[in-house]
Parts: structure tokens; C-alpha cells; sequence
């Protein structure tokens, strides 16, 4: 089965994102594995809603292990498989805290790992704040994902306003990259993502 | 702590998942590196797709040997485990090369008691497995009878097909799991271990099942299933801990979480476990997790409540650090009282 993995920053929207866009695909119970640090993995079974009412906080830093989700994508009569991965936010500094360093460590094998990388941005916050909002972390994701393998950046929270000129900003400055805008809070832009994550699994 | 900027960079994409984890590479730099690396390696990973082993297979085996050889004690094991994990593993190389090989058939019983590491060597055997590429997910879905046995009839295969649905691709552990053959002939036990051992046959590419409990009543179950013993090829005895061994657990499990017993603190500990290990129930490693673990709230308590001095002048970084005997609770205390009064050299004997 081809991984998919969601990566960004602390509180972009990964797992909002992952959690609701399962829905969309038409998940109602997840099958959540988390790959804890060391590498193994357990399975817990728990109802969408309850799901987003756990993992969804708007603290930074709230998903600390790899969580994935089996995902159905109808193609005719038959249907293709995507594990699709949510990750620990990655920041730009060494945190001080040891669990999130082995909760980076743990996003960063995922990364590396996948075979489809989306890339999600704060795209109101670029709005607000120009390119200053996009760390030198998404750079480099940006730079590593496109080189090796199908990349989408995901411009989320279209739903806030000014979330449209971050798309611009970051359309330009990531040329060549697809740049999906998305609202993972409001379900936008996921028929996108649903055709793109399916033309490459 | 963090260490000081190291002039070497990492040279294997593990080394830089792992320097990220202990705080030598900050995750921006760790994400260039990752690109620097793969470029040089020339591959991109996961370009071999669905065939043999995945990306980065060999880092990842790597660390998951390194893991099982940094497990204290459990020599036989190790060993035992080595040679059946390598084997598997040559079956695979082989059949790349249009060599012969025989089937792999790795279900697994294992025998010990409480807290010799059962289940931590299952784990390890999952990823070992699924980084040689004969699993496809290496994870472990950890059962017991109640995960297995349904309440009324035809439940049970229900529920135990459920269970190996979950697990194929990884292992099913079934722990006690004589606790299936418990009840008598009527019991629906039975059932659940009919529809194992058919997914054993049916899914024996990407399912291992491993069986664990007391050794005594391990035995006695595969005994009196003589059908059940065949099928499990791989037969792992786990001793109890040495005396040595628990305390070096000791000290690895403080490390871990960055406290440290004091002298007096792992004397004490000594005493305790060279005592408790006698008796019948002992839950070895556990034992010294748990004391530990209530050693911590002790210890937090200790320089927190409203009467510790230590608390007005603040805390030293030594201070937050060290577990002191009187923080280990009144059970290890009293054996080691009771211990100091009864011989003038106590706990350097060793009951192995």
C-alpha cells in the first residue's frame, strides 16, 4: 500500500485535516494506527467525531505520534488503498523537550518514508504576515519533497480571511510546485487533494 | 543535553532521524540533510515500491537489531532469536536470486513469567520481521482471551477473525493463552483456537502469531494439544532477571527518564529485589518499573510539599535528578531495614 503523509508546522491543520478529509472519503469509524517513536505500532478504533474531539487542539504541539488512517479511493469498480499519515508539527528550532524532539524525529521518518508528500501551510498566516510566516522548515520540505516524488502544498485555512493572498505569496514562492488551496475546518479544496492523492497511489 | 555542534554530520538518513531525536540537529537542517543524503545515495527511497523490502530497509533493521541487543540479559533469547530472525531473512535474499528455499513458518510460543520481556521482544520481532521484508506492516495487536472468546455461540470466531484481521501483516500476541483452553470442553476457547490456527495456515506469508504466558502453564496447555505444538516451530524460553540484571535495568530505566538512583537508593533496591524474587508471582522488570515509577511521585513530593526547604530555596538540577532510598516507598525501606539488622554485608548475595 502507497503512504501518504501530511507534514507542516505545529497547528497548520494536519490532523483536522487528515480526521475530515477521512470523513469525506467516507470513513465513519478510524482505524487509528500510531507509530509511536520506537518505531511500532497500535491500533485504536475510535468514531470520526471522537476522534477530532480528542486529537484536535488549538495548543501547538498536540499530536505527538504518527497517526494513520487507511483510506478507500473508489476508481470505477474497484477501489485503491492509501494509508495516509497525520505527523508531529515540525518547527525550525531544537525544542528543549525530549518528546518533542523524538516527536519530529518520528514525522521527519515519516517523511522520508512516504510516497506522497502533503506539504501543509498556514495560508491565512502568510496572509497576515507576508513570507516571515513560512519557515525555513517548509522550505526545506518544500525543496525535498518536489525533488523526490509527487508534493502538494496545501494552502490551508481558507476559510479565514487573507488566507487567499497567502495562496498568492505562496504560489510565488514555490514555483512549480501544485498548491492546492485547502480548509480543512470547512471541507474545501478536498476534491483536489482526493484526485491528486489518487492519481499517484 | 544538547550536544556541542559535532563537526561530523550524519551520514546515514537514520543518523539524522536520530540526531534530531536527541536534540543535535535542529528539524530544518534535519530535512536538508535528509535531501543532501538521498541524493547522494543516489536512490530515491521507496522507488523499489511494493516489491521486497521497503525504504530504507536496511537502516531500519539495523536499529531494530540494535534495539534487541541493547535489551539487558535474555542472552538465549537473543541468540535464539538472531539465528531463526536470520534464517527468515536468507529466505527472502534467496528467493531473490531464484535460490530454493523452504517455507517460513515463524509462529511463536513463549515461556516466562511476569516481566521478562515478552512482549518487548514480540515488538522487536514485528519490526525485525517487517524491516526484512516478510511482514508487510510490523506492527503487534496484543490480545487475551477476552479479545478472542465471544459470549454466545458463533461469536467467538466472529471475534477472533476480527483480531487476526487487525494483526495480519504484523503479529498477534496472545497473552496467557492457556486461558483459552480454561472451562472445559464446552467452552467457546476452543473456537477461538480452531480459527487461529486455521489463519496460522491460511495467512502463515504475513501473519506471526506468538503464544506467551507461565512457563508451567504453557506447557501444560501445548501438552494437552498435541495439534498446537507442531505448529509453532520457534519455542523461546525467557528466564527471570539475575540479580545483576535487575539492577542494571534499574539504572537504565532511570537514565531513560534522566533521574538517577543515589548509592543508598540502589542498595536499598538491591536488597528489595534479591528478597522479592523469591517469591512466587514475581513481576521481574515490572517490579522495578513500578517501584520506580512511585519512587518519581515520592521524590516530587518530597521537595514540592510545603514544608520542604528545598522548595523555598529552589531546586538544584542534582535535586530533580536524584531518587533518594526514602522515595523508593515502605515495602523496599523495610526490606532493607529488616536486611541491615539481619547481616552486616546485605543484598551482595546473589540468589542466581
Amino acid at each position: 500500500m502507497r503512504e501518504v503523509v501530511v507534514v507542516g508546522q505545529p497547528n497548520a491543520g494536519k490532523t483536522l485535516f487528515l480526521l475530515n478529509f477521512a470523513a469525506y472519503t467516507g470513513l465513519s469509524v478510524a482505524d487509528l494506527a500510531l507509530r509511536a517513536e520506537d518505531g511500532t505500532t497500535t491500533t485504536k478504533s475510535l468514531p470520526l467525531s471522537a476522534a477530532r474531539r480528542n486529537l484536535v487542539d488549538a495548543a501547538r504541539h498536540k499530536t505527538q505520534v504518527v497517526q494513520s488512517l487507511e483510506l478507500r479511493f473508489p476508481s470505477g469498480k474497484t477501489a485503491r488503498f492509501a494509508r495516509v499519515s497525520d505527523t508531529p508539527g515540525l518547527a525550525d528550532a531544537i525544542s528543549p523537550d525530549a518528546v518533542l524532539r523524538r516527536a519530529m524525529a518520528a514525522a521527519l521518518e515519516a517523511l522520508r518514508r512516504a510516497d506522497v508528500v502533503l506539504h501543509m501551510i498556514d495560508a491565512a498566516l502568510v496572509g497576515r504576515h507576508g513570507e516571515a510566516a513560512v519557515a525555513a522548515v517548509d522550505r526545506e520540505i518544500a525543496d525535498y519533497g518536489f525533488a523526490r516524488g509527487p508534493y502538494a502544498l496545501l494552502a490551508n485555512k481558507q476559510d479565514l480571511p487573507l488566507a487567499r493572498a497567502g495562496t498568492n505569496v505562496l504560489r510565488r514562492m514555490f514555483p512549480g510546485r501544485r498548491v492546492i488551496p485547502v480548509s480543512a475546518l470547512q471541507r474545501r479544496g478536498f476534491r483536489e487533494v482526493k484526485l491528486f492523492v489518487w492519481r499517484h497511489v | 543535553m544538547l550536544l556541542s555542534g559535532q563537526p561530523v554530520g550524519p551520514v546515514y538518513p537514520a543518523d539524522v532521524i536520530r540526531m534530531v531525536a536527541e536534540g543535535s540537529l535542529a528539524p530544518q537542517r534535519a530535512v536538508n540533510w535528509l535531501s543532501v543524503l538521498e541524493r547522494r545515495a543516489g536512490a530515491r527511497p521507496g522507488a523499489d515500491g511494493e516489491s521486497g523490502a521497503p525504504a530504507g530497509a536496511s537502516d531500519a533493521l539495523e536499529a531494530a537489531w540494535r534495539d534487541l541487543d541493547k535489551l539487558i540479559g535474555l542472552d538465549r533469547v537473543k541468540t535464539h532469536l538472531r539465528e531463526v530472525l536470520a534464517y527468515a531473512h536468507m529466505q527472502v535474499l534467496r528467493q531473490q536470486h531464484g535460490l530454493h528455499t523452504e517455507p517460513i513458518v515463524l509462529h511463536t510460543v513463549m515461556f516466562g513469567r511476569p516481566g521478562t520481556g515478552k512482549t518487548t521482544v514480540a515488538r522487536l520481532m514485528s519490526r525485525i520481521l517487517h524491516a526484512a521484508g516478510l511482514l508487510s506492516k510490523g506492527h503487534i495487536v496484543e490480545t487475551e482471551r477476552a479479545d478472542l472468546v465471544g459470549e454466545y455461540v458463533g461469536h467467538t470466531a466472529q471475534r477472533t477473525k476480527e483480531q487476526i484481521r487487525k494483526a495480519t501483516g504484523g503479529v498477534l500476541f496472545v497473552d496467557e493463552a492457556y486461558s483459552l483452553m480454561r472451562g472445559g470442553e464446552k467452552d467457546f476457547g476452543r473456537e477461538a483456537i480452531d480459527c487461529l490456527v486455521k489463519a496460522m495456515e491460511d495467512q502463515r506469508h504475513d501473519l506471526v502469531v506468538i503464544l506467551a504466558g507461565y512457563p508451567e502453564e504453557m506447557a501444560e496447555f501445548l501438552a494437552v494439544n498435541p495439534g498446537l505444538e507442531s505448529r509453532f516451530p520457534i519455542q523461546i524460553e525467557f528466564p527471570d532477571y539475575t540479580l545483576a540484571e535487575m539492577q542494571e535495568i534499574a539504572r537504565l530505566m532511570c537514565q531513560e527518564r534522566d533521574y538517577e538512583l543515589s548509592e543508598a537508593a540502589a542498595e536499598a533496591l538491591g536488597v528489595y529485589v534479591s528478597i522479592a524474587r523469591l517469591l512466587p508471582n514475581f513481576g521481574n522488570a515490572r517490579v522495578i518499573r513500578n517501584v520506580l515509577e512511585g519512587a518519581m511521585r515520592r521524590q516530587a513530593w518530597r521537595l514540592l510539599n510545603p514544608d520542604a526547604d528545598a522548595r523555598r530555596r529552589g531546586l538544584s538540577r542534582r535535586e530533580l535528578m536524584q531518587l533518594l532510598p526514602e522515595d523508593l516507598g515502605e515495602e523496599v525501606l523495610a526490606c532493607a531495614k529488616w536486611s541491615s539488622s539481619a547481616s552486616p554485608t546485605p543484598g551482595r548475595r546473589s540468589f542466581s
